[in-house]
């Protein structure tokens, strides 16, 4: 059974990291990140995205899929880190 | 179209084609969202209906900002490794591409300090928030100072999460950000700030800024990137 899931994190230094996610049997079948933040290439974000994509929502393996997001493309976030994508993902609570 | 041309002139640097430049310029009532944020929760569509406010996004992140004829914007385009910004941190770019900005609102009168991530505030209140991307061989920095910006509306237009207002410790939006004629108590024009934030980049920086209009190729890339991006709704309403 399909569910909905959305948070609103706030980083460290103020900037918001918003997840909108569909799950599945506690696995992510897609996911929409949006917020405040600066990442550049802007456009990774749309990798980042699809990384996610069928990955467990368990810390371990987002944050190896994160950390090798970061390492892949090379993108600099400023405002937001590995850390808060992972931590904005796993806050993510039930919306229906 | 502004934000055709605010892309053009750095692609148009990076290439090698344009000059390193400094453009100021205005919009009308408009909110301009960073490339990361959704349009749905970030804007108060029923009120930018009412308030005949238009939406935008641009290229770089951040947070949305809300335009009017009150509102000075800056931007600064340079080529890569430009001794001025010779790394390539984020942070530091802004940091430094802002001083020209706080070194002409001082010299006006106005107590403004860099606050990281990308703000100029005055005791605590924001008066000006930047943005700017490392990209197509060039650094680009941008900037909106509120000169005589009617906050009301800006409170209206604008939803701020509720987890952010929260971290500032204000009820509203409005509450924490302030113009610079509030600073001041007194009427100023956008066209003085301009001036200030010349001599203020002049000294700063130690360069002479040289008055000049929008090249014909920066003009025809900007209008082409209109067409194709800025003047669509896929691009300004999604995600």
């Amino acid at each position: 059974m399909e569910k909905l899931r959305s948070a609103d994190y706030k980083a460290p230094g103020g900037k918001l990291v918003r997840v909108r996610l569909r799950e599945e049997q506690g696995q992510i079948r897609s996911v929409k990140i949006t917020g405040d933040f600066f990442l550049v290439p802007e456009e990774s974000l749309g990798k980042l995205e699809k990384m996610l994509e069928d990955a467990p929502l368990r810390e371990a393996e987002l944050r190896l899929l994160v950390d090798r997001f970061f390492r892949g493309t090379g993108a600099q976030g400023l405002g937001v880190s590995l850390d808060d994508f992972v931590k904005a993902i796993l806050s993510a609570k039930e919306t229906m | 179209m502004n934000l055709a041309v605010e892309e053009a002139i750095p692609r148009m640097v990076g290439e090698g084609k344009s000059p390193g430049t400094v453009r100021f310029w205005h919009n009308s009532n408009t909110i301009v969202i960073g490339c990361f944020q959704s349009a749905e929760l970030e804007v108060n569509m029923e009120a930018c209906k009412e308030t005949g406010t238009e939406i935008v996004r641009r290229f770089t992140g951040g947070g949305a900002v809300y335009h009017d004829s009150g509102n000075l914007n800056y931007a600064i385009s340079l080529r890569k490794g430009h001794p001025l910004v010779p790394g390539q941190n984020l942070q530091s770019v802004f940091q430094r591409l802002s001083e020209g900005a706080v070194e002409g609102l001082r010299k006006l009168g106005v107590k403004a300090e860099f606050q990281p991530v990308n703000d100029i505030q005055v005791d605590g209140k924001k008066v000006s928030g930047a943005a700017g991307s490392i990209r197509w061989n060039s650094v680009f920095h941008h900037g909106c100072i509120l000169v005589n910006s009617d906050l009301g509306i800006l409170g209206k237009v604008l939803n701020v999460s509720r987890v952010k207002l929260e971290d500032k410790h204000v009820a509203s939006v409005q509450k924490r950000v302030t113009t610079v004629r509030d600073e001041l108590g007194r009427d100023i024009s956008t066209k003085e700030v301009q001036d200030a934030i010349v001599d203020g980049i002049e000294s700063c920086c130690g360069v002479r800024v040289e008055p000049g209009d929008l090249e014909r190729e920066e003009l025809g890339l900007a209008e082409e990137l209109y067409q194709t991006k800025y003047s669509r709704l896929e691009w300004n309403l999604e995600p």
